[in-house]
């Protein structure tokens, strides 16, 4: 058949832009690591040598482990009967989770400010249980475990839900008619069939969440920060760029890392099917 | 007995509490809107309208929301023409590093929006493009690339190519074809995507919040200094305004899916 434009002509204007306008940026970001104030690496041997800063890792992975799991755990259960139920029920279910994703991250933040608020619904259930003091829930790190898995839990829902719909019926029935009880059936048939599902998801979740800034920003405590408000926070308030920039390439190092294990597990072009 | 394949009564129960979860949220954020009180208390202790009048009459509110607006549009197209030829050759050619570079064009999307913020902030700064229009829209145009590519591959792996084929045998050149034949044909595509930038720009809120100023704020960086500094009640009108925007958008969505044939 005959072809229109030369390939190389086509990738032009995105890799040029990708080049320019994400590459020139973050080869900048690594340029100041190693160069800011001086040349070399001091840079890194502070914010890996500091037991401060490695505290601050060490909470991330925690918030985003814990994120992570309560996803899957709250993910599973609502995946699997949209996937068993059909129909209907499930159009509406998907149709939910899929309203989450037309609304700013900012406005479900917003929200569970409200709710976990000292003037709010949860504190005023505390009292009205006979509570003399109520928890303080928002400024802390509940608070932003609880609304970054509120915004991170539809990508785990319809993770689980492509690959759990696809699952045919017919095994679960012929694990029944061999006599598996719902729950072995569940454990040995479907469990099992969904765990690429599952490994993807959680993987995806855990990027995001790692360099999530804004939500643990607004409803976390200052003193729990994650490494992404520490970014923010040497640039922000301390105007060291140089730490700034070598935290950013950590980050990247880890979320590369990550990237690479969802790549060989999963496949990164998946994501375009 | 139920069939086996159906759930059980723990999973639905459990499901629909999830449910709950997923919506309490934003349920919540309507009456609150229409709350009397000046901080966020809920349930609210009386209702009226005068926070949305606020919204509609206070320039500093305004002005972000029609920033968001521009930058979300200009944006949108930008990465359309950006990302369009590629979504073409990553689709429809072979050629070696295909895949690579697949992944590559991904990228943007996957890096955390906190690492582009500070490199834009730094980078932005020394040309001058810091709270500018066009340092926003760069920004918002990079990272809604991998966005626009994945809402046109799943289009273009669909489009039957016979058509193609055909206005190829009744003598049109690949320019013809091209314009007479698949662009019609994507146009739905193309609107889908561009939605779908434009969505990705009016959210985004860390990149915004450090390289655009006072003058060119974003809605989601007002909305963020509000929430942050002075929980201002207005905050509640917006997200309410959004949610009706969302739920519209789904409803029309759903209802042109609907009614397209088969």
């Amino acid at each position: 058949m005959r072809r229109g434009l030369p390939t190389w002509l086509l990738l032009l204007p995105a890799v040029a832009y990708l080049v320019l306008v994400f590459g020139v940026p973050l080869g900048n970001t690594f340029w100041m690591s190693i160069s800011e104030p001086t040349l070399g690496l001091q840079n890194f041997e502070t914010i890996l040598t500091d037991p401060l800063y490695a505290r601050v890792y060490l909470r991330t992975v925690l918030v985003a482990g814990t994120v992570t799991l309560l996803c899957l755990a709250l993910g599973y259960p609502l995946a699997h009967y949209m996937a068993r139920k059909g129909g209907l029920v499930a159009g509406l279910l998907l149709g939910a989770c899929g309203l989450c994703f037309w609304i700013s991250y900012l406005v479900r933040t917003y929200a569970w400010t409200v709710i976990l608020g000292n003037r709010g619904p949860v504190t005023a259930l505390a009292r009205w249980l006979g509570m003399e003091q109520p928890p303080v829930l928002l400024f802390t790190t509940t608070a932003s475990l609880i609304a970054m898995t509120h915004i991170l839990l539809p990508y785990m829902v319809l993770t689980l839900y492509v690959v759990l719909a696809r699952i045919d019926a017919n095994l679960i029935r012929a694990a029944h008619i061999m006599g598996a009880s719902h729950w072995q059936a569940f454990t040995g048939v479907v469990l099992p069939l969904s765990l690429p599902a599952v490994v993807s998801g959680c993987l995806l979740v855990f990027i995001f969440c790692v360099g999530f800034y804004v939500t643990p920003t607004l409803l976390g405590s200052p003193k729990d920060m994650m490494i992404s408000s520490l970014i923010a926070n040497e640039i922000e308030t301390l105007l060291d760029f140089g730490s700034a920039s070598a935290l950013a390439m950590v980050l990247l190092a880890a979320v590369l890392v990550l990237l690479a294990a969802y790549d060989r597990l999963v496949g990164i072009d998946r994501i375009m099917r | 007995m139920r069939r086996p394949e159906a759930p059980g009564l723990v999973n639905a129960v459990l499901a629909w509490c999830v449910v709950g979860f997923i919506l309490a949220p934003l349920v919540i954020i309507v009456p609150m809107s229409f709350s009397a009180s000046s901080s966020f208390e809920f349930p609210p202790p009386r209702y009226w309208l005068g926070h949305y009048r606020t919204y509609f009459s206070a320039e500093g509110w305004l002005l972000p929301t029609l920033n968001s607006f521009l930058v979300g549009i200009v944006s949108s197209l930008v990465t359309l023409l950006v990302a369009t030829p590629a979504a073409f050759a990553v689709n429809r050619r072979e050629f070696a590093g295909r895949r690579a570079l697949q992944v590559l064009l991904l990228t943007p999307m996957l890096v955390p929006a906190i690492i582009m913020a500070i490199s834009y902030y730094s980078v932005f700064g020394q040309l001058g493009l810091n709270q500018t229009y066009a340092g926003i829209v760069l920004a918002h145009s990079c990272v809604s690339i991998p966005v626009v590519l994945i809402a046109l591959s799943a289009s273009l792996r669909n489009l039957d190519r016979n058509l193609e084929r055909a206005a190829a045998i009744c003598g049109a050149t690949p320019a013809q074809s091209f314009r007479l034949v698949t662009l019609p044909l994507l146009r739905p595509a193309f609107i889908l995507a561009g939605f779908f930038a434009f969505i990705h720009s009016f959210d985004e809120a860390t990149i915004a919040l450090f390289i655009s100023g006072r003058e060119v704020s974003t809605l989601p960086k007002r909305m963020f200094a509000s929430i942050h500094l002075e929980a201002d009640p207005v905050v509640a009108v917006v997200s309410a305004l959004m949610i009706y925007a969302a739920v519209l958008a789904m409803a029309v969505a759903t209802f042109l899916r609907q009614r397209r044939p088969a």
